[in-house]
């Protein structure tokens, strides 16, 4: 049921990994929640978040929920001015959470668009409805690969692994000086790389943590095919084998940079955190969503074999070896990790003080093998999310 | 039942009816493309009527009652010995298994004869006893079994009409005879190759002159040319080439040179070095509409290397022979494919190669031709085509053949391809790919850099333990009965080399096989803009008239200064409601071609051509 004593928050991004499991919560804590958003391939807006909310298990929530078709690249958001007006007249705080998540270079100028150009609207729209708060859904990493220790204040970094970084970095200090100029109070937010529910491993997404998972189960799947229908010819060419436990030995050595970590936190801390800062916080802040305790690629690497039935994954920092032979498996998998290496084996420590203070020292669950179990085989059930809406 | 309520009962495409009357018509059972040979009585008897197309045709008359059983459909009947090689060659081609209806034509003469039926005997024909003076007893007729064979061609633009007379010569003397034996009887006559014009210039009443019979083929190696009879196909002059580390630039396999260079003039992907028209011959010899014989390099001659932009111009004579241009061919020579997410980049693309000299034949595709042409089954290319749209995001493919200087210029140019070991993958793997899971992130790869998996190290073998490609598995798509003959053929490996795929160009008449098409022809310079504004505008004639279409393909010509593009109409030819409106489309889009040559001085529409092959291709593109 709706909460009128709550304010009326707008959000966009709710389609998104982070943004839907954001409003599911703020839903069922009793939040009214307008969404800003775009219909996609022959579906509503409103389809898109019915399906999702279903998926949620809280489809009685959809009357909490009125869904706006927008475009945060338009002026006023490509609403009607009546419209336009009457929302003004009703939202109490923005949560920002619609974001282009790409990495790749290529995609600068789309990247760059998505989360700085789009910025204008949201927040003029912000200014016009004189919310008492926005809540932008940044990263951590806007630390920018320079430092070691990462405060919970805007970054100054200059250089950053990719564009992603980049623009959230620039679109933390645009927002910040517009608030500021405005007065309105204002949250950054600052996940790390976030997977699914600690407890029942659901998510929406299966990138980053998933990836690397997702890539070594498939090129253990194709060898496997070759072993147990092909005669396992190119297996064994390759010193690929099953060995006399049953489990699959596939030799993969990963090089990564150095010794590190990899930060890593669940989906429902996140949202769990989130919640907790916009409804504690008075006056806004920076807040690090970060896992004091990180795990590393070894850690996974074992998870991974023990889940898989498989040995032989290698984790060995420091630089690859000139003129390095690697089998087809290790090539592939080097390409698929690619984007995600400078992940992997971060040195990077992230500041909480802000952070604790604002959610009462909650903090992240270490990542155990039954977390990644759980969380894997969900993946693995809805096909790494093919079979989700299917 | 009477033969109509039959009919009416048979609308399954399995009922040998319904395959006779799907018969594609492409002479593809005259040429021995599959290895496995042709039809014996066709081989003895030349007239496409003792082939399995021929067959078809004339049990789809019986079945219509349009003929009665007579003495030349008994002999065709029975010259059948249901050897069973049309069924390879037709399933390969369209799925179609025509050893059912040449039971069924078997059965019907046998029936009808065993009924008490009266075979209708030839009739008395003072002309005819003329022209078998010319020909000989066989090679003339008047026998209606024989002549409703040759009452089709492929065009949906004409009616059908049966001939008078059939008659195949075998000299150029026994033709000239015809001529003036035609021209003092005021007698119609039509030349018929293989019947594959397109715009119904191959049938007629009056005569029909087969010129099937007229296959020698004489190299003259010194010379860098091979002498054709008007009977010489494309794939058997190829094959010869080859045996003799030759190439020469060839069409559709069945259809024969003379009539090829006669009607459009040779173009395929090769056409990007080779050319078109008159680059591909060196000289031709005529018999002209009075009977006197010329050839092209006479003072005298008729300028055949000119060109007019007319339609229905006048046909010079027949065409008896042609020394066509042999070319060199290197041990080095293999294909690739080059993916492309856009048009306009597969544009950029060839016309750099082209410009640059980089590549022996070039040519887009798109992912309708790409799946249609590798797919043994319908069912199997419509899957096949979404996996290249949506897994491997491959909208469009350059297909580039070329020596091993020319492969690496298009890797040094930073395009990531699929080298003849990967399509040989690709193609036998093609079960595989429909189930492939691995898919997915091959994805997301490209979505960071398009097809940058390609660039991968050991990508390849990677690609070919996950597809386990064998002729075993490509073969267990088809009909079971014919898998071992299919998993024999793909273990030969010109059947996955993409050089003699393109040389032979046996896979293209797959594009018939769900529908038969009519193709637009254009020649026009490789701009983008000009080249999609066709594509919309053609696209929005075959909506407005509900008609299948799709994109055919584009190959530049003379560096780059034009290409060769295609875009392709399919049609029902038995539902006479659909026939109407592919003519209409086919008005339509001759209307929007004109309009385009008129307004850029550039564009010329593929009917203009027609009896104009001989000319110079300069004359054609720059005048």
């Amino acid at each position: 049921m709706p909460d009128k004593s709550k304010p009326i928050i707008a959000l966009t991004g709710a389609t998104g990994f982070l943004g839907s499991h954001l409003m599911a919560s703020l839903l069922t804590k009793g939040y009214s929640i307008i969404v800003f958003g775009r219909s996609a391939k022959n579906e509503s807006l409103k389809e898109r978040i019915s399906r999702l909310l279903l998926w949620f298990g809280i489809d009685s929530c959809l009357d909490q929920v009125t869904c706006i078709d927008s475009d945060l690249s338009q002026d006023n958001l490509g609403i009607s001015n009546g419209e336009y007006s009457r929302l003004c007249s009703v939202v109490g705080s923005v949560i920002h959470c619609a974001s282009d998540t790409s990495f790749s270079e290529s995609k600068r100028e789309k990247v760059m668009a998505a989360n700085i150009n789009n910025l204008k609207g949201i927040l003029e729209f912000s200014k016009n409805a004189h919310v008492n708060f926005f809540h932008y859904i940044s990263t951590a990493y806007v630390a920018g690969t320079g430092g070691t220790y990462c405060k919970e204040i805007l970054s100054s970094a200059k250089s950053f692994t990719n564009v992603y970084e980049e623009s959230k970095a620039a679109a933390e200090n645009i927002i910040s000086l517009f608030c500021q100029k405005n007065s309105i109070n204002l949250s950054i937010i600052r996940p790390s790389i976030v997977y699914g529910d600690s407890q029942s491993g659901r998510s929406l997404k299966f990138n980053a943590l998933y990836f690397p998972i997702r890539s070594a189960q498939s090129i253990r799947d194709i060898y496997l095919n070759d072993i147990y229908n092909n005669g396992g010819k190119k297996a064994a060419k390759n010193g690929i084998y099953i060995d006399k436990d049953g489990y699959l030995f596939l030799p993969l050595k990963i090089y990564l940079p150095g010794e590190g970590d990899l930060n890593i936190i669940p989906v429902d801390y996140f949202v769990n955190a989130t919640i907790k800062i916009i409804e504690n916080c008075s006056r806004g802040g920076i807040y690090h969503l970060t896992n004091n305790f990180p795990t590393t690629m070894k850690i996974v690497a074992k998870y991974y074999e023990q889940l898989m039935k498989v040995r032989g994954v290698e984790i060995i920092y420091g630089p690859q070896p000139d003129n390095l032979l690697r089998n087809p498996a290790e090539e592939l998998f080097d390409r698929f990790i690619e984007p995600y290496r400078p992940y992997l084996s971060d040195i990077r420590v992230f500041d909480r003080t802000n952070t604790c203070l604002a959610t009462d020292n909650l903090n992240p669950p270490g990542f155990t093998y039954e977390i990644f179990k759980t969380c894997m085989e969900y993946a693995i059930e809805v096909n790494w999310g093919a079979s989700i809406f299917a | 039942m009477s033969m109509q309520n039959n009919i009416n009962k048979h609308k399954d495409i399995k009922t040998p009816y319904e395959t006779a009357r799907n018969c594609r018509h492409y002479a593809m059972c005259k040429i021995d493309f599959l290895g496995g040979g042709v039809c014996e009585s066709g081989l003895e008897k030349h007239f496409v009527s003792y082939y399995p197309q021929g067959r078809m045709i004339l049990y789809e008359a019986l079945s219509e009652n349009k003929i009665s059983v007579t003495e030349k459909c008994v002999e065709i009947a029975d010259s059948c010995n249901l050897c069973g090689k049309c069924d390879y060659q037709c399933y390969f081609l369209n799925e179609m298994r025509p050893t059912k209806v040449m039971e069924a034509l078997k059965d019907h003469v046998e029936t009808f004869i065993k009924n008490g039926g009266k075979v209708k005997p030839a009739k008395d024909d003072s002309l005819l006893t003329e022209i078998k003076q010319i020909v000989g007893e066989n090679w003339a007729t008047n026998d209606e079994a024989i002549a409703i064979t040759y009452s089709h061609d492929l065009s949906p633009i004409s009616e059908p009409k049966i001939p008078d007379y059939v008659v195949m010569p075998d000299t150029t003397e026994e033709i000239v005879s015809l001529v003036k034996l035609f021209n003092k009887n005021k007698t119609t006559y039509t030349i018929r190759g293989n019947g594959q014009n397109l715009l119904g210039f191959a049938v007629n009443e009056g005569a029909i002159i087969d010129l099937n019979r007229m296959k020698t083929i004489e190299f003259d190696e010194k010379n860098w040319l091979v002498k054709v009879g008007p009977g010489v196909t494309a794939f058997d002059l190829q094959k010869q080439a080859q045996k003799r580390g030759y190439r020469i630039n060839a069409a559709e396999p069945a259809a024969l040179l003379c009539a090829n260079i006669m009607c459009s003039g040779i173009m395929s992907t090769f056409s990007t070095t080779y050319g078109i028209n008159a680059d591909n011959f060196i000289n031709a010899e005529f018999v002209d509409h009075s009977g006197s014989l010329f050839n092209l390099n006479e003072t005298s001659s008729p300028n055949l290397y000119s060109y007019k932009n007319l339609q229905h111009k006048d046909s010079p004579g027949i065409c008896v022979s042609a020394s066509i241009r042999l070319h060199p061919v290197t041990d080095d020579e293999r294909g690739i494919l080059v993916p492309f997410e856009t048009l306009n980049n597969a544009l950029d693309f060839i016309k750099d190669c082209s410009v640059r000299h980089i590549g022996l034949a070039l040519g887009i595709v798109g992912a309708e031709y790409i799946s249609t042409f590798l797919s043994p089954t319908k069912k199997m290319a419509s899957e096949i085509k979404n996996i290249f749209v949506d897994k491997l995001n491959i909208p469009w493919l350059v297909v580039v053949i070329g020596d091993k200087y020319a492969i690496r210029s298009v890797s040094e140019m930073g395009f990531p391809f699929f080298d003849q070991n990967m399509f040989k993958s690709l193609y036998l793997g093609l079960p595989s790919l429909k189930t492939a899971q691995w898919l997915n992130l091959v994805k997301e790869l490209s979505d960071d850099e398009p097809y940058s998996y390609l660039k991968v190290k050991s990508f390849a073998e990677l690609f070919e333990t996950a597809l386990s490609p064998s002729p075993r598995l490509y073969s267990q798509e088809v009909d079971k009965e014919l898998s071992p003959f299919f998993e024999k053929l793909f273990s030969r490996k010109e059947m996955t080399d993409l050089v003699w795929l393109n040389m032979y160009r046996i896979m293209s008449t797959r594009l018939g096989r769900k529908k038969p098409f009519l193709p637009a022809l254009i020649y026009l310079p490789i701009d983008k803009d000009l080249i999609t504004e066709f594509c919309d505008k053609f696209r929005l004639i075959a909506e407005k008239h509900h008609i299948d279409n799709d994109f055919g393909f584009i190959t530049p010509i003379d560096n780059g200064k034009r290409c060769i593009f295609e875009y392709d109409f399919f049609y029902d030819y038995n539902d006479p409601e659909e026939i109407q409106r592919i003519r209409q489309v086919a008005m339509e889009a001759n209307m929007l071609i004109d309009d385009y040559s008129v307004k850029t001085g550039t564009v010329k529409g593929h009917p203009y051509v027609l009896y104009q092959g001989f000319c110079r291709k300069e004359n054609l593109l720059y005048s």
